[in-house]
């Protein structure tokens, strides 16, 4: 086997590993716990191998197009075949390495977070599926794959969130999560089933010579808008994200972030890449981006637990994103792209890397905190700064970057929203700063009221080495992204949005 | 509408009927266990959907063995179908064993009952 | 509470489980040739399994094994799919060579089904009925009630070391 086969098989290693050793850990059941443990890192640190060997080749080479099955990984005519595609470009560069940075500090976290408790390899089975799932879910190049990454994830993450069924919560947030998933899964099979009745292709770069904008196209696109933006957690369907990410074991929470960060990855590749349908798609997009900030940020406002409290700004800042890209679509191939669009689209690109990184900070500090404490109620916390100086250094980095407070990176993306969206509509950029406004106050006082005074004794337990690493990856990326932001998002995010709007060109001769 | 056309349309009306009773039950009832049935009313209107998609007059079913003539259906919406009930028995299994943790620990299974995560 | 099933009962199972499985069997050979395939083909051999937990209550102490079987067999199948590395992962590289299920047949137009073909969807198809035998089997043992997922009320606390 040659590095060449390595290289353009990788997006397939990026699936296959974790599905393999996920089972392997399974079987390591039997035998004993360091197996399982030992798997589940190796899997991990496989998988962001191959992650990195396959973004290193898409952002100096070239992307490519990998069919399952044939020959070669990635024949002349891939019209001449009905298999399996995977996309492994600018976008799905992206969007795997977003979703390994969390994965990796989280499976790190969890290793110090899960240690009390039993079937930790049933844990870690779960946590390998559903990051294989997240990952087919953006590489996948055709809608079948889609439903079916999109229902391995459901599946694996919500059993996921039911990992402690000792406790009643976390039962009835995974059902309420599973109930809503799987009705999800079965309205895009749905509309699957239109695109294929009217075009006879399930491929996305086939099908968007297709897509013409009847009827029946629109249908299936609010169709599967609606359900892959319930996943993202946008706003009117945000109500299973609240109880989902405070319910879930807390060494996971920003991996089931991640989940519905990855949904929003695909919707944007399917309103980008599929459907040409860019004004009336971006409206939606900006109305339901606006309406996530708003409502989020208010209702993150009369929360007391602390965990509920940053699944709330999540949220609001999901809103962030479909906002700028809701800009970027709505004035494709329009004059305005060249002027503003592209910047929005930068801006809200950047801001969902950087979002995946500083919200599992704040949500693994604030777990840390859970875990020492046993207290979950703002009101009853207090002081922890005295005993818990690496945490209170990590909640606040992640507080001041989701409030885009300047020198952190989560001020680079905002600042990047707030110029290209204000040529659209001063009033969205008013209101997305009024929200930044509002996010700042929110955290700052969550801040204030759980490490600020005096030192209370509430600190239980000590917060164990791997807790702390797998925070400290995470910020070394949030510092990585603050000192470098332009050349993030030249070489990683401008690649994104040249994958998405070039649409597949080149692919089909 | 001719007798003939409404007897092609069939099989849609029955997926339209059965969506909706699935997405009522779903959004109107209050026991797990039927809204559970509900969403496997409506997987089986999504699996005959597809199935009637894939329908085509005067061609037989893609099976090779011993077949008479070459005009098949495309066999990809059947593909898709027997995907959907394979993940359809996942969820449905996950669904009913979460169901039954739940009537562990409240004592219930009504929905009004699970309001714990709201406090 | 000891379950116990009328003789009847237990006699026609004796009877049924072999026919059942050798059917299931059957459909995952077939696979590749006619409608079934490992799915259903596991599905069937689990609906025997089905049968004796009705008839005698118990699978015995084979909780594990099930669970270890199912691992195994999704573990041959990724294992199965990446030996094709060499051109694209799922790469069929076992038909045409004189590998059982190893033949060739023409790539057009109906054939008399050899079930000497295949390549590696016959071994898939096998793994994929391993697979779902032991998991289906499994969630039939633990959803009825003598499985243990409906444990007495409090047995299950010694877990709640670490709250959250």
């Amino acid at each position: 086997m040659t590095w060449d086969t390595l290289v353009t098989n990788s997006p397939t290693f990026i699936l296959g590993i974790p599905l393999l050793f996920a089972f392997l850990t399974a079987l390591s059941g039997r035998f004993s716990k360091k197996i399982g443990d030992t798997l589940f890192f190796i899997a991990l640190i496989a998988t962001a191998f191959f992650v990195s060997l396959m973004s290193y080749e898409v952002l100096t080479g070239e992307s490519w197009f990998y069919v399952f099955g044939a020959e070669q990984p990635s024949p002349e005519n891939i019209r001449s075949f009905f298999r399996i595609t995977f996309a492994a470009d600018g976008f799905a560069v992206l969007a795997t390495i977003t979703i390994m940075i969390t994965a990796v500090a989280a499976g790190i976290y969890s290793y110090g977070f899960m240690k009390f408790e039993t079937g930790l390899n049933k844990f870690y089975t779960l946590f390998l599926l559903t990051l294989a799932g997240v990952n087919g879910m953006v590489l996948t190049g055709d809608l079948f794959n889609l439903f079916v990454w999109f229902e391995v994830t459901s599946v694996a993450s919500c059993a996921l969130v039911a990992f402690k069924n000792y406790r009643g919560e976390s039962v009835e947030a995974a059902l309420k999560y599973m109930i809503l998933s799987t009705v999800g899964g079965l309205v895009i099979l749905f509309s699957i089933g239109l695109l294929y009745g009217q075009h006879g292709v399930l491929n996305y770069a086939l099908l968007r010579e297709g897509i013409t904008g009847s009827f029946i196209d629109k249908l299936a696109l609010g169709l599967v808008m609606v359900i892959l933006a319930m996943k993202a957690s946008s706003v009117p369907m945000h109500m299973w994200a609240p109880d989902a990410y405070g319910e879930a074991p807390g060494s996971v929470t920003p991996f089931i972030a991640i989940t519905s960060l990855g949904s929003l990855f695909v919707l944007f590749r399917l309103l980008f890449s599929v459907f040409s349908l860019t004004v009336v798609s971006g409206s939606i997009l900006i109305i339901l981006g606006t309406l996530s900030m708003i409502i989020g940020v208010s209702m993150a406002l009369v929360q007391s637990d602390l965990k509920r409290l940053i699944a709330y700004l999540s949220v609001s800042q999901v809103g962030y994103m479909m906002m700028a890209v809701g800009v970027g679509l709505a004035t494709l191939n329009t004059g305005d792209y060249d002027s503003f669009g592209e910047l929005a689209m930068q801006g809200g690109l950047f801001h969902m890397i950087n979002d995946g990184v500083y919200k599992a900070l704040l949500f693994l500090s604030a777990v840390a905190v859970v875990h020492v404490t046993d207290i979950r109620s703002l009101n009853d916390l207090g002081g922890l700064a005295h005993k818990m100086p690496y945490v209170t250094f990590f909640f606040l980095l992640g507080a001041l970057s989701i409030a885009g407070i300047p020198p952190l990176s989560g001020f680079s993306s905002k600042l990047l929203i707030y110029k290209s969206v204000y040529l659209y509509s001063p009033i969205l950029a008013i209101v997305a700063l009024v929200v930044s406004i509002i996010t700042l106050a929110i955290i700052g006082k969550a801040f204030f009221n759980a490490f600020l005074g005096p030192d209370q004794g509430l600190v239980k337990r000590r917060v164990s080495k791997t807790m702390l690493l797998g925070m400290g990856i995470l910020t070394v990326a949030l510092v990585l992204f603050t000192l470098f932001p332009n050349i993030v998002v030249t070489e990683v995010v401008t690649p994104a949005i040249d994958a998405l709007t070039e649409t597949f060109e080149g692919v089909i001769p | 509408m001719s007798w003939e056309s409404f007897v092609m349309m069939m099989p849609y009306i029955t997926v339209v009927i059965l969506m909706a009773i699935g997405l009522y039950t779903v959004l109107f009832k209050k026991n797990l266990i039927k809204i559970i049935m509900g969403i496997a009313i409506m997987q089986n209107g999504a699996n005959l959907f597809l199935v009637s998609l894939a329908y085509r007059r005067g061609y037989i079913a893609p099976i090779f063995t011993s077949a008479e003539s070459t005009d098949m259906v495309m066999p990809t919406p059947h593909a898709l179908t027997l995907t959907s009930i394979v993940i359809g028995l996942a969820t449905t299994a996950l669904m009913l064993s979460l169901t039954m943790m739940i009537k562990k620990h409240y004592d219930s299974i009504n929905t009004e009952d699970m309001r714990r995560c709201k406090e | 509470m000891k379950w116990e099933m009328s003789r009847v009962v237990k006699t026609v199972t004796d009877i049924l489980v072999a026919p059942i499985i050798i059917f299931g069997i059957y459909l995952i050979l077939h696979g590749h040739l006619t409608p079934g395939g490992g799915f259903q083909g596991g599905a069937v051999i689990a609906s025997s399994t089905a049968l004796l937990i009705i008839a005698y209550g118990t699978l015995g102490k084979h909780k594990k094994d099930l669970s270890s079987i199912e691992a195994v067999g999704l573990t041959l199948f990724i294992l199965i799919a990446f030996l094709g590395i060499g051109s694209t992962v799922f790469y069929n590289y076992i038909t045409g060579t004189g590998f059982p299920f190893g033949g060739s047949l023409p790539y057009h137009g109906p054939n008399p089904g050899y079930i000497n073909t295949g390549g590696t969807i016959t071994f898939m198809n096998l793994m994929v009925g391993i697979e779902v035998a032991a998991a289906l089997s499994l969630i039939l043992w633990m959803m009825s009630k003598r499985g243990g997922v409906m444990e007495p009320k409090g047995s299950s606390s010694k877990k709640a070391e670490g709250k959250d």
